[in-house]
């Protein structure tokens, strides 16, 4: 079998940490609610994303498909589509799907009453060189269909070609997790680093980063990166931000990025920091790496020991960089794809409230436990640790994707297999 | 006569090598479950970077195990695969092409 396991005890370990949504009853919290779920959507193609008005008007992305809109009664209204799709509204067939990369995140604007703007972020092949955008649409008033398409953001990076690493497909570290920050009205978006190692300490090119900008896609005018950098940008240094959520009092920037086989992180951004991720060949002691990219170095094609690959490749290098953002958490030195982060408010969630909440996708290379789940992070006053609950979710493990609040107070769940759910505490 | 020597021994072989071959569909099931569905899903769909095995035959299916077991590089993603298969016997392989190929559409 795949995974020779000796001695029943380690086995059990594994049993317990490979299918934590079933196998750990781990609500240990006294005080922490009772979970039951609904299935909003199935069969759904790769949702990516969602988001919200108050009424409980649900927009979401599926990767290679487009935007749809649920309505409170149910209905589902395909929006924009992307090419090779039909029975969207409107079908843009510049809007592409490869890989990693398609169309990810989406957002609504904080006056959508007075606006009707929707926002995605999606790979385009508008230019040669193709690239990801932020683009902002105009919903009409019967949630059928959309115009005004507006390019806020052009050029982000996107991995045009194969190269020689682990998902190493094309589109591949593409970021595109967008949100507005009720504290400040900005739209924070995030990107990846599109396996190359130059990207990430780059001062224009925009992977690798979080940009913080206005609806029309300006710097937002307090951005602070340092000198010779593009204003868009809030913080660099990033490998592949899949997740970013607001402190709900403080309004403080959380994200949640993939490490790089080892070390998921968990940090709350400093404006213009640097995250610390530089995987360049022949710096920090390391030599030249496969097409240029250190990022899963010393041994890319075979298990190793996390501890080690962090000392070869660390995810924040705090050596080089010593003002570099410290994380809070690095999901105890193990890479299992942890996507998505959204902070879990009101007193129905209990103990849980003002936790954070973070879905892995789950990876299961080498020997780190698979580990699709829903973990709850309280985080410290001083953003440099947490305490970690494991949800016991109530529909079993999945390839996590997205997790965000609805207005009613649950938690919506997309998962790769195809499915939206409803998870809503008693 | 000779025609249907010919089929008997035909008809013969083929049930030996039915019978050698015997590919356990639920053994192959057991594995899928617990090895496989995390990155291709429940029903062989695919899922992000997974690339979807449904609708393929079992001869596709068993070579493709083999040339990850074997180190082969495939497709860009190779890494991702292969150590899924280097433990895999050719029994489990039959298995698995049995199980993916008769019950993915
Ligand atoms: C860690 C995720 C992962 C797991 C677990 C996994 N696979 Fe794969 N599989 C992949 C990826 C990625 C590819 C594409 C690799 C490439 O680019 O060559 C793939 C490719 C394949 C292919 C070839 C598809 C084609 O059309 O070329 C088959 C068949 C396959 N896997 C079967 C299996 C079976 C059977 C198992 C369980 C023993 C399994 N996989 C477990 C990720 C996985």
């Amino acid at each position: 079998m795949i995974q020779r396991i000796t001695g029943l005890s380690l086995c059990a370990f594994l049993a317990s940490a490979m299918a934590p949504g079933l196998a750990v009853a781990d609500n240990s919290d006294a005080d922490a609610p009772e979970l039951s779920y609904t299935t909003v959507l199935s069969d759904l193609k790769d949702p990516w994303d969602m988001a919200f008005l108050p009424d409980g008007t649900m927009f979401f992305t599926e990767k290679c498909h487009g935007l749809s809109v649920r309505l409170p009664s149910g209905d589902v209204n395909p929006l924009l589509g992307m090419e090779d799709t039909e029975d969207y509204a409107t079908t843009a067939d510049d809007l592409f799907c490869h890989g990693q990369a398609g169309m990810n995140g989406v957002a609504v604007d904080p006056d959508f009453d007075d606006n009707r703007y929707v926002y995605v972020y999606s790979a385009s092949r508008i230019t040669p060189l193709h690239k990801n955008r932020v683009i902002r649409l105009t919903v009409n008033d019967d949630f059928s269909d959309v115009s005004d398409r507006t390019d806020i953001v052009e050029d982000i990076p996107y991995k045009q070609t194969e190269s020689d690493h682990p998902f190493g497909d094309a589109g591949a570290h593409n970021g595109g997790r967008i949100r507005f920050n009720p504290g400040d009205g900005y739209l924070y978006v995030t990107t990846g680093d599109n396996h190359d190692g130059e990207i990430p300490q780059h001062p224009t090119r925009l992977g690798g980063k979080v940009l913080r900008i206005d609806r029309d896609g300006n710097a937002a005018s307090d951005n602070n990166p340092p000198d010779g950098f593009n204003q868009r940008i809030f913080t660099y240094g990033h490998r592949n931000v899949q997740g970013i959520a607001f402190h709900p009092d403080t309004h403080e920037t959380f994200v949640a990025e993939h490490g790089p086989w080892h070390s998921d992180e968990v940090k709350v951004l400093e404006n213009g920091g640097n995250a610390g991720w530089d995987p360049r060949p022949n710096v920090g002691g390391r030599g030249d790496c496969p097409d240029h990219y250190c990022g899963y170095m010393p041994d890319q094609m075979e298990g190793m020991d996390p501890e080690e690959r962090r000392a070869f490749m660390p995810m924040t290098d705090t050596e080089r960089f010593p003002d570099a953002i410290r994380p809070a958490w690095d999901n105890d030195k193990k890479s299992q794809g942890m996507s998505s982060a959204e902070f879990l408010t009101g007193s129905q969630w209990k103990g849980w409230e003002g936790k954070m909440v973070v879905g892995f996708l789950g990876i299961g290379f080498g020997d780190t436990p698979i580990g699709q789940r829903l973990d709850l992070l309280d985080i410290a006053e001083d953003r440099l640790s947490v305490d970690v609950t494991t949800m016991s979710v109530p529909m079993g493990p999945a390839r996590f994707r997205s997790v965000v609040q609805g207005p009613d107070g649950d938690l919506y769940v997309a998962v790769d297999e195809g499915e939206i759910y409803q998870i809503t505490p008693e | 006569m000779k025609r249907q020597m010919a089929l008997i021994i035909g008809t013969a072989l083929t049930l030996v090598m039915a019978q050698a071959q015997a590919e356990d569909i639920s053994a192959g099931e057991a594995i899928y479950t617990q090895s496989c569905a995390h990155c291709h899903g429940g029903s062989g769909q695919g899922m992000g970077s997974f690339p979807s095995i449904a609708g393929q035959d079992a001869d596709y299916i068993a070579k493709r195990l083999t040339q990850y077991r074997a180190g082969e590089k495939v497709g860009p993603n190779t890494p991702l695969m292969a150590p899924m298969a280097t433990d895999l016997s050719d029994d489990d392989i039959a298995d698995l092409a049995a199980y993916i190929s008769t019950t993915f559409e």
